[in-house]
């Protein structure tokens, strides 16, 4: 029981984490088309980043499972925008493509928050005397997470502590999956590396449809590059030391 | 075969592939720009992807010289498209009528297939099917690089045979950066982690700044979304068996 508890709770913290990416938007006030370019790169990167980080953890549970799984994610992609194509949605203030964005990264990260747990409470299955290094990891991991949310939300308008909420939210299925995975890790463990590829595949085809497309088309070509290139490149670092 | 040899026939081979980017000339006058948008998407994944593989090489000893070599790649390509003033310059754009534009992206192609050939000689040194995988990532890239450079030059007045040959002689640092850069690691292999980061580094740049954003005007996000992805995922396959 304890055991549980204390997965739950070190999950719930690592959810928590994820708000703390709001912050560095609390500077950014002006909703400008360059302001949306460049956080969409920044996203862009991060999300890449993350994704390479994912593949090559997923790779070593089996690379086959990895690409199925990201091939569902690419078509949960197309079909979640179907559905968001379809309806005229609204985000705040925002209607349009806009809120579709931002209805989408929502979505996106929410749903790759599940793989992510499962890998949470498989991580602990394994040896419970890890269990700090790893809540402390995958907090300090979900940072960048809710730095990407933010990038998108914040220059359409959101508050800080909108974003901050929505990033927290997006990350709350981590502890909801981490204790039936910690529980079973023998029923979870295979999955895993179709989970990890569903998420992958999710935010790289999310990237390159949806968030460099428009970052292209509002800032400068060679700003918005660099910035992605950088943050990929940072976000790998980053997740080495971990 | 010596193992400099292999890397000299492989960085050729990818070079000559430009020639190849000719073919579709043969047949047609004006080409779909659509069809040019996929095909460089299709290069897009595959370097992407080789840039993925290279990455986590690189960083594997520590994190260090992979991220400093990257860090420079990125800044070289950078760096060379900004001395020569040809930051804002469009590739790929056949219907562009300045009357230097054939040799602006002429200038373009040489200066990044230096980078391109330090991937190849970097990857080579990892070990030989990796070095081959990412040859082919880079050559079919070279091949609509090709296209557009032939119908450019064919468009000025440039015999055909002789925009075949410039196209080919843009990739020649290419073959040559691939060998420099496998026996300098070869020399001394404490160098590979800075290698290996410089050519991921270049590799991802160069997608995110010379194809994709061409891609998109061509062909629209989806479908240059759809090809970019698969094409990723085929690299991370192949590179599971190599690696």
């Amino acid at each position: 029981m304890d055991a549980v508890l204390l997965v739950f709770a070190g999950a719930l913290l690592t959810a928590l984490a994820t708000g703390l990416g709001a912050l560095p938007f609390a500077f950014v006030r002006s909703v400008s088309t360059r302001t949306i370019a460049y956080s969409n790169a920044l996203a862009s990167g991060l999300m890449l980043g993350a994704s390479f980080g994912l593949v090559a953890e997923g790779t070593r549970f089996g690379a086959v499972q990895t690409i199925l799984g990201g091939m569902a994610g690419v078509a949960f992609i197309l079909l979640t925008e179907r559905v968001l194509r379809a309806r005229d949605i609204q985000f705040g203030e925002v209607h349009g493509d806009g809120a579709r964005s931002m209805a989408l990264i929502l979505i996106v990260m929410t749903v790759h928050s599940f793989a992510e747990g499962v890998a949470v409470g498989v991580s602990f299955g394994g040896s419970m005397s890890l269990a700090l290094l790893i809540v402390v990891a995958i907090a300090v991991h979900n940072i960048p997470e809710g730095i990407a949310i933010s990038a998108v939300l914040r220059p359409r308008g959101v508050s800080v502590a909108g974003c901050a909420g929505w990033s927290i939210a997006s990350s709350l299925p981590q502890p909801i999956m981490a204790v039936p995975a910690y529980l079973a890790v023998g029923a979870f463990a295979p999955l895993l590396p179709y989970g990890i590829g569903f998420a992958a595949g999710a935010m790289v085809f999310m990237v390159f449809e949806e968030l460099l497309p428009e970052a292209y088309e509002r800032g400068r070509k060679a700003g918005v590059a660099l910035l992605a290139a950088l943050t990929l490149v940072g976000m790998m670092v980053f997740q080495q030391w971990l | 075969m010596d193992l400099t040899i292999t890397v000299l026939v492989y960085s050729s081979l990818a070079a000559a592939a430009a020639a190849l980017g000719a073919a579709p000339l043969l047949v047609r006058e004006r080409l779909p720009i659509a069809l040019i948008g996929w095909s460089n998407a299709l290069a897009a994944g595959l370097m992407l992807g080789a840039a993925y593989a290279l990455l986590l090489v690189a960083l594997e000893p520590g994190s260090g010289p992979g991220a400093g070599g990257a860090l420079l790649g990125i800044g070289f390509v950078y760096w060379t498209r900004a001395a020569s003033r040809t930051t804002e310059l469009e590739l790929n754009r056949l219907e562009e009528m300045s009357p230097d534009y054939g040799y602006k992206i002429l200038l373009v192609n040489t200066v990044h297939s230096s980078a391109e050939g330090v991937a190849i000689g970097a990857a080579m040194a990892v070990n030989l099917p990796f070095g081959v995988l990412v040859a082919l990532a880079i050559a079919t890239h070279n091949v609509p690089e090709g296209t557009v450079l032939c119908a450019v030059l064919t468009s000025r007045g440039v015999r055909l045979s002789d925009a075949v040959g410039l196209a080919v002689v843009t990739n020649v640092t290419q073959v040559l950066l691939a060998v420099v850069t496998f026996a300098i690691v070869m020399a001394e292999p404490s160098v590979l982690p800075w290698a290996l980061g410089v050519a991921a580094g270049a590799l991802v740049f160069l997608v995110l700044f010379e194809l994709l954003p061409e891609c998109y005007r061509q062909a629209g996000p989806r479908s240059i979304a759809l090809v970019t992805i698969v094409a990723m995922g085929i690299v991370v396959l192949l590179s599971e068996q190599g690696i």
